[in-house]
């Protein structure tokens, strides 16, 4: 009766066990759009923070950046010629020179345009 | 009378190189590299997000952020940022060199085969490479697109033995741009 009930425990581990390591394996991308940004900014203050240093701590971070429209593309858009968002999806709605918030995940600077980039952008405003 | 003259010499210098050369650039171009293993998890990432320009005389210059790359497994994802690339110490991968032979009147809608040689610098380490690249006009943009492979090992990244059976030795890059005349 005892062996059997330790064979019980143990398959329940081994099956928590593989419940635990699929999840961490397997576990969900981060939703930029969901998460809280990290800071809210200009884009052109942005650019000089990334002028200075090129790993600054707003690297990898969801943030909300503020700027006039100076660029459209397929599934971007750039502010103030400083920062440039892409999207997921097409965005519809925005012309030149509109004034916008951009919330997206800072991937880093591009010193041979001189633009901080974003990807997994959604238009707040 | 000194700054004056100072001051149009600096307008004649800069509007006749504007002049002499053309340029190309794309800020959405694409990487994808895979290193899989049969029968392993796929390891395989695109980044859609690259910059590139390239001059009239053959000059191309590439960068890529490293944070951009996206992997299907999020966890993948995290190694490669946090293991392997240590992108948030080295951010960008850049490649600067020269296509042989470029000449612009040339490129049709026909593709063409160059050979494009120069330097990749990757976390913080440089490597010369040659690869073959394919040119060809697309209306009036100039579609551009190259594969190579890259050691890790090349590049001072260490794969742990865990997972070395798990992730190729050599990566394919396969790399695609759609530069748009400026000026």
């Amino acid at each position: 009766m005892k062996k059997r009930r330790n064979l019980v425990i143990l398959a329940l581990i081994f099956v928590l066990g593989l419940y635990f390591g699929y999840n961490y394996m397997y576990q969900d991308h981060r939703d930029i759009n969901t998460e809280e940004a990290f800071k809210s900014i200009y884009a052109t203050e942005l650019v000089a923070i990334f002028k200075a240093n090129d790993s600054a701590d707003e690297l990898n971070k969801t943030i909300e950046v503020s700027g006039t429209i100076t660029e459209i593309g397929a599934n971007f858009v750039t502010l103030d010629n400083a920062v440039q968002c892409s999207f997921d999806a097409v965005v519809s709605g925005i012309s030149i020179n509109d004034k916008v918030t951009i919330k997206g995940r800072c991937i880093g600077y591009d010193d041979l345009f001189e633009i901080v980039k974003f990807d997994q952008s959604n238009l707040i405003k | 009378m000194k700054k004056f003259i100072l001051t149009v010499l600096c307008f004649v210098s800069i509007s006749l190189t504007l002049s002499a050369q053309q340029f190309f650039s794309t800020k959405t171009g694409t990487i994808n590299f895979e290193a899989s293993v049969p029968s392993f998890e796929e390891v395989k990432a695109k980044n859609e997000n690259v910059s590139a320009i390239l001059k009239e005389d053959g000059t191309f210059a590439s960068l890529a952020l490293m944070k951009g790359f996206r992997f299907k497994v999020a966890l993948m994802e995290e190694h490669f940022n946090e293991n392997y690339a240590e992108s948030s110490k080295f951010p960008k991968t850049t490649f600067r060199g020269k296509i042989k032979d470029f000449d612009l009147s040339q490129v049709s809608e026909v593709e063409q085969t160059f050979t494009v040689s120069g330097t990749v610098n990757m976390h913080g380490t440089d490597k010369d490479i040659e690869a073959l690249v394919m040119i060809k006009k697309d209306g009036s943009v100039l579609m551009l697109t190259t594969s190579f492979v890259l050691k890790p090992s090349d590049f001072n990244i260490e794969i742990p033995k865990v997972v070395s059976s798990k992730i190729a030795e050599e990566i394919n890059v396969l790399t695609t741009y759609r530069l748009k005349l400026i000026i």
